[in-house]
């Protein structure tokens, strides 16, 4: 029992998370309707620059910061570059554009930072484990998760009292009502970037400093794939639910089924879950089933 | 896109002419010059690391196929083939290694064609079991799904599983001699050559004749809307998962095939990069165009080569370059995929059907 709570909870907060990655992806699908395969390498940015700032002598949360600025000005030239000139052309494009893009971003990755696993010295979180009752919780794990908590609370403020936010709400809601409102896509198309870029940027930082960061860490940032599914592409809160779903199937796996399936059961319970889970359920949890007409 | 296009003057006379997948004489001696180069020409004048990479655009060729089916035939898209490579050559590898083939099977060279078909059948069979969910889902959803097939396959089961059958240290490597096609053992880069010209003409002839009867017509209306296809009577479902069969039928007969050029086989020749790459040869190349897979191919192979090439000379200055080329390798490809797909969407073949044209209307080009 102890060790099912256990899990759960490391579950939990992994998978806030990966539901930060998530909203950042859902928020771009939303607004200007690409599906971004590059994620995992968005969220290997953010790492490394951070990563960097940090072995420079840069405290910890200013380098997260000036990461976040880094990302903002990436996230905004990537839109204006290469999404910008794409606007209605057909779904298979714009997708195999951002698979392109995530081959150049890990190329670049890897020729400027390497291959080897870097880490976070000195490690930013203590490294005594905090007990509450029968629990063990890694204080990393407590402090991403309350990160990727008050990131999310901030981003869901943004979009509901700015007036930025509004605008985006507006595109994602019905673009030609935007349009004629005066909100501008294109700025609209540019700001979703540079906060998809943000988010997945504070949430590699944050899965950099508990194993270590190295390329792989671009494969936890693809796990945000099957949590927007399970959640439903266009949902906001699907996003959130979907990444801590992922977060907690994936450690209740590595717990539970381990002994049965030995190897790398963590890694692909999230897939086989989500093949499965669709078969049931097309459009995930809270997506939007749309009427197709002919 | 490309459509048959007669010069003016020419009439048929018959249905057999009509049909006839050659039309014209002068594309009946075109095409016995393309052989004639590619039989006699190539190996003849190939030196072994031309021929490398000839081999390498034939194999590169195969997997596409599939993926050029499925994405530009069918319009189901799929980011997982190179699992479905990896189930064919991991079949055929056991095959050969594990199962108690008579003697006389092995002398004769029957085991490894034998290997090879079982191989293509049982990647067909896993590449419909993953195509199951296009079913019910579409879209995005569904390039999930395929994407799934190469984490669950190659990363989970063959990394996990299927690698350590025989115990440990067995690098699932093949005897020379037990690859052997009829009396001929492929142990030469220009015997993998002949083997691998007549696997892609086979299949380029499946795919091509497939695409001219029911089936693909079957096929190209999903692609174009599957509801109407529906309506029109045909079965959606039946016809993707033949999609996704034949697709993985060529992939599994394309790893099987590698595995005579490959002295061992291990997980990391099937990478989900690979599966990607696939996609992006189609893309250059040109969706839904068979000459369009040749031509990316090769120009994928080629630039590749040409690149590496290069970077070998100046890898004297700095020596670290030879050890990055791998992510200039990866980078460029990004840059080439998004290159493609903002300049010309349309690919290689686009720009080869107007080339054709140009010179075929001439001087009057209206």
């Amino acid at each position: 029992m102890e060790l099912f709570l256990m899990t759960l909870t490391t579950g939990i907060m992994v998978g806030g998370i990966y539901a930060l990655v998530a909203l950042g992806w859902v928020l771009i699908y939303k607004c200007s309707g690409v599906l971004n395969l590059a994620m995992g390498e968005l969220t290997l940015i953010g790492a490394y620059v951070s990563l960097s700032f940090y072995q420079m002598g840069v405290p910890f949360l200013p380098s997260l910061f000036l990461s976040l600025i880094i990302g903002f000005i990436l996230g905004i030239l990537t839109e204006r570059i290469f999404l910008d000139r794409l606007i209605g052309e057909p779904v298979l494009t714009v997708i195999m554009v951002t698979v392109g893009l995530s081959f150049f971003f890990k190329g670049t990755i890897q020729l400027i930072w390497g291959t080897d696993t870097r880490v976070f010295a000195p490690a930013v979180f203590p490294l005594k484990p905090i007990i509450i009752g029968p629990l063990i919780i890694g204080q990393v794990y407590l402090w991403s998760f309350i990160a990727a908590i008050i990131l999310l609370c901030i981003f869901v403020c943004f979009f509901k009292y700015t007036r930025w936010g509004l605008a985006m709400q507006a595109t994602a809601d019905d673009e030609m009502a935007a349009l004629s409102l005066g909100v501008s896509a294109r700025f609209v198309y540019a700001a979703a970037w540079a906060i998809a870029f943000m988010a997945a940027g504070v949430g590699g930082t944050l899965l950099g400093n508990i194993n270590g960061l190295n390329i792989s860490v671009g494969y936890l940032g693809l796990l945000v794939l099957p949590a927007v599914v399970l959640g439903g592409l266009n949902s906001v809160p699907g996003a959130i639910l979907g990444g801590i779903i992922i977060g907690v199937l994936q450690n209740l796996s590595g717990t539970y089924l381990d002994a049965y399936f030995p190897g790398g059961v963590k890694e692909v319970a999230p897939f086989v879950f989500m093949v499965i889970f669709l078969l049931f359920k097309p459009h995930g949890i809270w997506g939007w089933e749309r009427i197709e007409r002919v | 896109m490309s459509t048959t296009w007669l010069p003016c003057g020419t009439y048929h006379q018959s249905y057999k002419e009509d049909q006839s997948l050659w039309q014209t004489k002068f594309i009946k001696g075109k095409m016995i010059l393309l052989f004639a180069v590619l039989f006699i020409g190539v190996p003849l004048l190939a030196d072994p690391y031309w021929m490398s990479v000839v081999n390498t655009i034939g194999y590169t060729l195969l997997g596409a196929l599939g993926v050029q089916l499925l994405i530009g035939f069918c319009g189901q898209v799929t980011l997982g083939h190179a699992a479905f490579i990896a189930v064919g050559a991991y079949t055929s590898t056991l095959l050969i290694l594990e199962f108690p083939w008579p003697q006389a099977m092995m002398d004769f060279g029957i085991a490894y064609p034998l290997s090879i078909v079982i191989a293509a059948i049982t990647a067909g069979i896993a590449s419909v079991i993953f195509g199951l969910p296009s079913a019910r889902v579409k879209g995005f959803y569904l390039i999930l799904t395929t994407m799934a097939a190469q984490f669950i396959i190659v990363d989970f089961i063959i990394t996990q599983y299927v690698s350590q059958i025989g115990g440990r240290g067995q690098a699932f490597s093949i005897p020379p001699e037990a690859i052997k096609v009829g009396p001929f053992a492929i142990d030469s880069d220009t015997k993998v050559y002949f083997m691998m010209l007549f696997l892609v003409i086979l299949s380029v002839t499946i795919v091509v004749n497939l695409l001219r009867s029911r089936v693909g017509r079957a096929w190209v209306a999903i692609r174009d809307n599957d509801i109407s296809a529906g309506v029109m009577g045909i079965n959606v479902v039946k016809y993707k998962l033949l999609a996704f069969f034949v697709a993985g039928f060529i992939g599994g007969l394309a790893g099987a095939f590698w595995i005579s050029n490959l002295a061992a086989i291990s997980p990391e020749h099937f990478p989900w990069f690979w599966s990607l790459w696939l996609v992006g040869v189609i893309l250059i190349g040109g969706v839904g165009s068979i000459h369009g897979t040749i031509f990316g191919s090769v120009f994928m192979v080629v630039v590749m080569e040409l690149l590496q090439s290069a970077v070998v000379p100046l890898a004297n200055f700095y020596p670290r370059l030879m050890m990055d080329f791998l992510f200039i390798k990866e980078a460029a490809f990004g840059l080439a995929i998004c290159g493609f797909m903002i300049f010309e969407p349309n690919g290689i073949a686009y720009r080869w059907w107007q080339i054709k044209n140009y010179f075929n209307l001439w001087p009057f080009s209206y």
